[in-house]
C-alpha cells in the first residue's frame, strides 16, 4: 500500500513543474500544457484523497474536473488559433497589444 | 359692505388682466381689448367711490383678512382688505386716474400694432390691481408684495417699446434702482417682524428699533418715489408710452412711496431722527429735481423731474411731521401732474417729437389741449384757487411749523424754479415758433375727455382738502400766511420771468449767460456719471477680483486635485502591460503571498 504522502509529494512536484512552466515558456501551447500538468496535480491529489477517505466523491468530482479542463483547453487552443491567424506567431510575451 | 366695494375694486382690474392673458384672440383684438380692459376699470372706480362715500369720516377701519403664513401654531401675518380713510382716498385717486389714463390710451394708442394694444391694456390692468392691493394692504407684508408687482408692472411699461433699445435699457435701470432701494424696504419689513413684532402698523411701542426700521423703510420709498440720490431712474422712465408716464410715473405709482410712509404713519410719527432726514432728503430733491428740469428740451423729461420735485415737496412735508401736508399734495399732484402728462401726450401725438422747440405755437391749433395743460401748470406752480396752491400752501406751513427751515429754503425756492420751468415749457411749446412744420392737430374726443375730467379735479381739488383731512381724522383749516402769499408772488414771478426771457423778448440770450456753464453741468447727467464710475466702475473691479480669485484659487486648487489623479493614473496604467506572462507572473505571486500570509498567521490553509 502505497502511503497517501507519497501521492501528494508526487502532485506538489507535478503542481511545481507546471507553475514552473508556466512562468517560464513563453510558447502560448506550451503554457496551455503547464496548465494542463496543474490540473492533472489537482486530480490526482482528489484521487489519493478519495481513496484515503473511502469517499467516491471525490472520483466524481475528477471527471467533472477533467471534462471542464477538456472545454477549457478547446477555448485555450481556440484562442491560440486566432492568435496565430492575427499575429502570425503565438508567442505570448509578443502579444502584448492589449495594454494601456 | 365696504369690503364687498373694496373686493370688487380690487378684483375687477384683475379679471380684466386675465381675460387679456389668457385670451390671445381677444388680446389681438386690439382697441377692443382696451375697452374691455377700461370697463373693469370703470367698474373698479365705482366700487373705490362706493367704498369711499360709504365710509363714516372719522370712523373705525373696516378690516377683513385670511390668516397667512402658519408659523409656531400662529399666522406669521395676513392677507386681506383694509378700508379706512387713507387707504380709501387712495384708491379712488389711483382708480379714478387709471380710468382716465386707459380711456384716453385708447385714442393715444390707436395706432400702434393691435397686438401690442392688447399687451398694453393687459399690462395697464394688472397695474391697477397691483397698485389696489398696494393701497389696500392691512400690513406691512401684503404692502411690500404690491409694491414690487408695480414695480414689475413699471418695468413692463417702461419696456412697452422693447424693440427701441433706450427703452429696453431705461426699462432694466428702472428695475435695477428701485429693486436696489427694495433691498432696503425688504430688510426693513424683515426687521420690522424681527425687532417690533409684527407687520403690523399699529400698536407700536416707541423704542430705538422704531427708527431703524423706519430708515429702512425709507430707503425703498427713496428708490420707488424718486427721491435724490436715487431718482435717475425716473426721467429713464419717459421711454414708455406718455399715458403710462402720466399713470405710474406720475400720479400713483412713484407715489406708492409717499403713501407707504403715509400708511405707516404710526410707525413714521415715532421715528424721531427719520423724520428729520426726510425732511431733508425732500428738500433737496424738491431743489435739485427743480434744478434739472430747468434745462431739458424734452417735454416729459420736464415733467419728469418735475415730478421728482414734487415728490420731494411730498416727503419734505411728511418730514415735517404732517401726514396730511405730504398725502394732500400726493393726492392734488395726482390729478394736475397725469393731466399734465396727459396734454403732453396729445402735444406729442399731433408734432410727433418731445421737443418743446418742435412744438412751438401750440396755442393756434390746439387751443382745447393748450387749455387744458395750462390748467394742469396753474395747479402746479401753486397760483392760488388751483388745487396745488392749497397742497403746496400746507407743506410749506408745515415745514415752517416744524421749524424746518433748511428744507424750508429749498422747497420755497423750488415754488419760484417750478413756476419758470413750466413757464418755459408754455412760452416755448404753445407761444412759441414752431422749428418744426407740419403735424395733424385734431386731438381726439376720447383723449380730451379724460384730460377734461382731470382738469377739472385739478382745478377744484383744493376745496376737497377739508373734506379729506376729516377722512383721515386730522384737523386742517386753510388760512393764508405770510408764507403763502410769498409763494404765490415767487409762483407768478417765475412765470413772468419765463414769459420775458421766451416769449416777449425782452430779455435776451444774455441774460441767462453766467447760468450756462451750470446747465452744461446738469445736462451732462452728473449723477448718472457719479453712478457709473464710482458705483458700476467700482463693483467691477470688486466683481473681477472675486472672479479671478474664484478661477484662479478655488478652482486652482480643485483642477490640482484632478492633475495629481491624472498623473498618478498615467503612471499606475503602465502597470497594464497587455503580456500575459506578466499577469500570470502576478498571479501566481499573489497566491504565494496569499499562501505566506495564512501559514504565518496559522490559520487553516
Amino acid at each position: 500500500m502505497i502511503p497517501l504522502s507519497w501521492y501528494l509529494l508526487l502532485s506538489a512536484a507535478l503542481f511545481s513543474i507546471g507553475v514552473y512552466g508556466l512562468l517560464t515558456r513563453r510558447n502560448t501551447i506550451a503554457i496551455l500544457l503547464s496548465v494542463e500538468i496543474m490540473a492533472n496535480a489537482v486530480n490526482l491529489n482528489l484521487v489519493a484523497f478519495s481513496h484515503h477517505l473511502a469517499d467516491l466523491g471525490g472520483q466524481v468530482f475528477t471527471l467533472f474536473t477533467i471534462s471542464l479542463t477538456v472545454a477549457e483547453v478547446v477555448v485555450g487552443l481556440a484562442i491560440v488559433v486566432l492568435l496565430y491567424r492575427s499575429q502570425n506567431n503565438i508567442q505570448a510575451d509578443q502579444a502584448d497589444t492589449l495594454r494601456w | 359692505m365696504l369690503i364687498h366695494y373694496a373686493l370688487v375694486s380690487l378684483f375687477a382690474p384683475v379679471l380684466g388682466f386675465l381675460l387679456l392673458a389668457i385670451s390671445p384672440s381677444l388680446r389681438r383684438q386690439g382697441l377692443f381689448a382696451g375697452a374691455v380692459s377700461c370697463l373693469f376699470a370703470i367698474l373698479s372706480l365705482v366700487a373705490a367711490l362706493g367704498m369711499f362715500w360709504g365710509l363714516d369720516p372719522g370712523g373705525a377701519a373696516a378690516i377683513a383678512t385670511v390668516d397667512w403664513l402658519p408659523h409656531d401654531g400662529q399666522p406669521m401675518a395676513q392677507l386681506g382688505l383694509q378700508v379706512d380713510g387713507i387707504s380709501a382716498s387712495m384708491a379712488v385717486v389711483v382708480a379714478l386716474v387709471a380710468t382716465c389714463v386707459q380711456v384716453y390710451s385708447l385714442g393715444y394708442m390707436a395706432h400702434e400694432p393691435r397686438p401690442a394694444i392688447g399687451r398694453y391694456f393687459a399690462w395697464q390692468s394688472l397695474f391697477l390691481f397691483a397698485m389696489l392691493s398696494l393701497v389696500l394692504a392691512p400690513n406691512m407684508l401684503q404692502a411690500f408684495l404690491g409694491w414690487e408687482l408695480v414695480g414689475l408692472c413699471s418695468y413692463l411699461l417702461i419696456g412697452f417699446y422693447y424693440q427701441k433699445p433706450s427703452a429696453a435699457k431705461a426699462a432694466v435701470k428702472a428695475f435695477w434702482v428701485t429693486k436696489f432701494a427694495d433691498m432696503g424696504l425688504l430688510m426693513g419689513v424683515v426687521l420690522m417682524r424681527l425687532k417690533l413684532g409684527s407687520f403690523s402698523w399699529e400698536g407700536l411701542q416707541p423704542g430705538p428699533w422704531i427708527a431703524i426700521v423706519a430708515l429702512f423703510i425709507f430707503i425703498g420709498v427713496m428708490g420707488k418715489s424718486a427721491q435724490f440720490p436715487l431718482h435717475v431712474w425716473l426721467p429713464d422712465a419717459m421711454e414708455g408710452p406718455t399715458p403710462v408716464s402720466a399713470l405710474l410715473h406720475a400720479a400713483t405709482m412713484v407715489a406708492a412711496g409717499v403713501f407707504l410712509v403715509v400708511r405707516a404713519w404710526p410707525l413714521f410719527e415715532l421715528s424721531g431722527w427719520m423724520l428729520t432726514v426726510m425732511c431733508w432728503v425732500g428738500g433737496i430733491t424738491a431743489f435739485t429735481a427743480a434744478c434739472m428740469a430747468l434745462v431739458q428740451d424734452d417735454i416729459k423729461k420736464v415733467l419728469a423731474y418735475s415730478t421728482c420735485s414734487q415728490l420731494g415737496y411730498m416727503v419734505a412735508g411728511l418730514g415735517a411731521g404732517s401726514m396730511m401736508a405730504g398725502y394732500f399734495h400726493l393726492t392734488t399732484h395726482a390729478f394736475f401732474k397725469a393731466l399734465l402728462f396727459l396734454g403732453a401726450g396729445a402735444a406729442i401725438h399731433a408734432v410727433h417729437s418731445n421737443s418743446i422747440h418742435d412744438m412751438g405755437g401750440l396755442w393756434k391749433h390746439m387751443r382745447g389741449t393748450a387749455l387744458l395743460f395750462i390748467i394742469g401748470t396753474l395747479a402746479l406752480v401753486g397760483i392760488p384757487v388751483f388745487s396745488g396752491f392749497f397742497s403746496k400752501d400746507l407743506i410749506l406751513e408745515a415745514l415752517q411749523h416744524g421749524h424746518m427751515w433748511g428744507p424750508l429754503v429749498l422747497c420755497f425756492v423750488s415754488v419760484g424754479l417750478t413756476a419758470f420751468y413750466m413757464g418755459r415749457v408754455i412760452f416755448i411749446a404753445f407761444f412759441g415758433e414752431p422749428a418744426k412744420a407740419g403735424g395733424h392737430y385734431d386731438t381726439p374726443t376720447v383723449m380730451l375727455l379724460p384730460m377734461v375730467v382731470l382738469a377739472f379735479l385739478a382745478a377744484v381739488g383744493g376745496f376737497g382738502g377739508s373734506h379729506l383731512a376729516e377722512m383721515y381724522g386730522v384737523e386742517y383749516h386753510f388760512h393764508l400766511a405770510a408764507l403763502g402769499i410769498g409763494g404765490m408772488v415767487l409762483g407768478v414771478g417765475g412765470l413772468t420771468l419765463a414769459w420775458a426771457r421766451y416769449s416777449s423778448g425782452m430779455l435776451g440770450e444774455q441774460a441767462f449767460a453766467f447760468l450756462v456753464p451750470l446747465g452744461d453741468l446738469i445736462r451732462s447727467g452728473p449723477i448718472d456719471k457719479l453712478y457709473d464710475t464710482g458705483w458700476r466702475k467700482g463693483l467691477l473691479v470688486v466683481a473681477g477680483t472675486a472672479g479671478w480669485i474664484d478661477r484662479y484659487i478655488v478652482d486652482g486648487l480643485i483642477n490640482l486635485v484632478g492633475v495629481g489623479v491624472l498623473g498618478a493614473a498615467e503612471r499606475a496604467r503602465k502597470l497594464q502591460t497587455g503580456r500575459v506572462p506578466d499577469y500570470v507572473f502576478a498571479v501566481v505571486l499573489g497566491f504565494v503571498l496569499l499562501a505566506a500570509v495564512s501559514a504565518l498567521a496559522g490559520g487553516a490553509p
